[in-house]
C-alpha cells in the first residue's frame, strides 16, 4: 500500500513546493518595489498654494513653465536640517535656469522653522506653512522629508521619500532644466 | 465518560465561548463611535508599522485625521474619503484591502501546500495496521522505513528551499538597478555645454567646476579654464590651465588658454606661451589665427 502511494504523494509535494516557491520568489521580487513610491507615469500634481513664511503668496499653478521642487521638511525632523544647505545652494544656483524651490512645512511652528532656516543658513528658501498637514496629506506624503519634481507642465515626474543627494537631484532635475 | 475526558470537553467550550464572544463584541458596531475615528481606524499610518491613522501618535497620522474630518465636513461619504485617500497612497494605505491576484495566491498557496501535506503525510507516517502487518510481517517494514525517510528528506528539502529563495530573491532585489543609468557628470557637462553656446560663461564655468569635484579630469579643467577666460576672469583661467600644464606640460589647449590669459595679466610672456602652443599644435584650428595675432 505505502510504497504505491509514495510517487503520488512525491509528486504532490514537489508540485506544492515549486508553487510555493515561485509565489514567495514573486512576493519577495514585487513586495518591495511598490513600496518605493518612485515614480511611475508622471501624474499631475495637487494642488499647493497659500501663505509663505514671509508673507508672500505661493501658487504652484502660477508656477506653470517652471521646474519646482517641492520638499517637505519640519523642524523637529533631524534630517531635513542636513538637507536644507542642498536644496538652498541649487535653489539659487539654478533658478536662472527656470528652477523654483519651495518647501512645504509640515506641523510646525513659526519661530522653530525661522529657527532652523537661520542656523542652517537657508532663509533665502521660499517656505510654505502646512500647520494642520493636510496640503501634505493631499500629496500623498508618508513622511517627513519627502521630495517631489514637478517639471513645467505640472506634472509630478519624480518623488523621493528621505534625505534627497546632490546626485539625485542631478539626474532627476537638470535634464528638465536642460530642456527649457 | 472519564472526568478527564470532561475537563477537556469544558476547556475548549469555554475557549470557544471566549473566542465567540470576543469576535461578536470586536464586529459590532458601536453607535456612539466619531466617525473620524472609524475612517482612520481603517486606514494604515504610512509612516509607521503596523499602527492605524486612528492610533498613531506621528505627525503624518494627524495630519489625515484632520483630513478625514476636514472631509467629513464638506459633506463627503466615508466609502469616498477612502477612495481618495487611496488615490493618493494607493490600496495599502486600506487595515484592510482587498485580496486580489498575487496578494490572494500569497495567501491560498501556503494554506493549500500545508492542507496538502498535512494530510500526505498522515498517510505515509501513521503506524501500519495491524492486518497489514501481519499479512506482510517481513515486507511492508523496509518499504515503510525508505518512505519515512523520503519525508523527512522533503520536509528538509523544503525548508531548504524556502530559505534560499528568501535569500536569493532579497539579492536580486538589491541588484536591480535603482534609478536610470544617467550620468550626472555627463549631464552637468552636457548643460554646461549649452550654457557656453549661450554666452553665459559664469554659469557655465561654476558648472565645470561642479563637474570636476566629481571626476576630475584634465579635459573638463580645460574647459572651465576657457570659460573663466571668456567670462574675463583671466587670473582663475590662467591658474586653472597652469595646474593642468604641471600634469602634462605639452597640452595644447592648456598652452593656448595660458597664452590668451597672459595676455591679460601678464602680457610681456604671452607671445612666448603662443609661440609654443604653435610649435607643439601646428594643425590646431586655433593655430592660424594665434599665429596672426603673435605675428602681428
Amino acid at each position: 500500500m505505502t510504497t504505491r502511494r509514495l510517487p503520488a504523494a512525491r509528486a504532490t509535494v514537489l508540485l506544492l513546493v515549486v508553487a510555493v516557491a515561485a509565489v514567495l520568489a514573486a512576493g519577495l521580487h514585487g513586495g518591495p518595489a511598490s513600496t518605493t513610491g518612485a515614480a511611475g507615469d508622471p501624474i499631475p500634481a495637487p494642488a499647493l498654494h497659500g501663505t509663505t513664511l514671509d508673507g508672500g503668496r505661493f501658487d504652484l499653478a502660477e508656477a506653470r513653465g517652471q521646474v519646482v521642487v517641492v520638499n517637505v521638511f519640519a523642524s523637529w525632523c533631524g534630517p531635513c536640517r542636513d538637507e536644507l544647505p542642498l536644496l538652498d545652494d541649487i535653489a539659487r544656483r539654478w533658478s536662472p535656469y527656470g528652477l523654483r524651490v519651495v518647501g512645504l512645512n509640515l506641523r510646525d511652528g513659526p519661530e522653530a522653522v525661522r529657527a532652523l532656516l537661520s542656523e542652517t543658513g537657508t532663509t533665502g528658501l521660499t517656505v510654505l506653512p502646512d500647520p494642520d498637514g493636510t496640503q501634505a496629506v493631499r500629496w500623498g506624503v508618508r513622511g517627513v522629508p519627502e521630495t517631489f519634481v514637478v517639471d513645467r507642465d505640472g506634472r509630478i515626474v519624480a518623488r523621493r521619500p528621505g534625505v534627497v543627494t546632490q546626485e539625485w537631484l542631478d539626474q532627476r532635475v537638470t535634464p528638465l532644466l536642460r530642456a527649457a | 465518560m472519564s472526568w478527564r475526558r470532561l475537563l477537556g470537553v469544558l476547556a475548549v467550550a469555554a475557549l470557544l465561548a471566549g473566542a465567540g464572544t470576543g469576535l461578536l463584541r470586536s464586529s459590532a458596531p458601536d453607535p456612539d463611535t466619531d466617525p473620524v475615528r472609524t475612517i482612520a481606524a481603517g486606514l494604515r499610518c504610512p509612516a509607521c508599522q503596523g499602527e492605524s491613522v486612528a492610533d498613531s501618535q506621528s505627525p503624518i497620522a494627524a495630519a489625515m485625521r484632520q483630513a478625514v474630518a476636514d472631509q467629513l465636513a464638506r459633506g463627503r461619504s466615508p466609502a469616498e474619503i477612502r477612495r481618495w485617500f487611496v488615490e493618493r497612497y494607493g490600496d495599502e494605505v486600506l487595515a484592510d484591502p482587498p485580496a486580489r491576484g498575487l496578494p490572494l495566491l500569497l495567501w491560498a498557496v501556503p494554506a493549500l501546500a500545508l492542507l496538502g501535506a498535512g494530510a500526505a503525510a498522515v498517510r505515509t507516517l501513521r503506524p501500519p495496521r495491524r492486518r497489514a502487518s501481519a499479512a506482510a510481517a517481513v515486507g511492508s517494514a523496509p518499504a515503510g522505513v525508505a518512505a519515512r525517510r523520503v519525508w523527512w528528506l522533503s520536509c528538509a528539502a523544503v525548508v531548504a528551499l524556502v530559505a534560499a529563495v528568501a535569500v536569493v530573491a532579497g539579492r536580486l532585489e538589491d541588484a536591480q538597478p535603482q534609478a536610470p543609468p544617467a550620468d550626472p557628470v555627463a549631464v552637468t557637462l552636457q548643460l554646461a555645454r549649452e550654457l557656453e553656446q549661450q554666452q553665459r560663461y559664469d554659469a557655465a564655468a561654476e558648472l565645470y567646476r561642479d563637474a570636476l569635484r566629481e571626476l576630475p579630469d584634465d579635459g573638463v579643467q580645460l574647459r572651465l579654464a576657457f570659460a573663466l577666460l571668456r567670462a574675463g576672469d583671466a587670473a582663475g583661467a590662467e591658474r586653472t590651465a597652469r595646474e593642468v600644464l604641471t600634469r602634462s606640460p605639452d597640452s595644447p589647449d592648456g598652452l593656448l588658454v595660458l597664452g590668451l590669459a597672459q595676455r591679460s595679466t601678464r602680457p610681456e610672456e604671452a607671445p612666448q606661451t603662443l609661440r609654443r602652443f604653435l610649435t607643439v599644435a601646428p594643425r590646431h584650428p586655433a593655430a592660424e589665427e594665434i599665429s596672426r595675432l603673435v605675428d602681428g
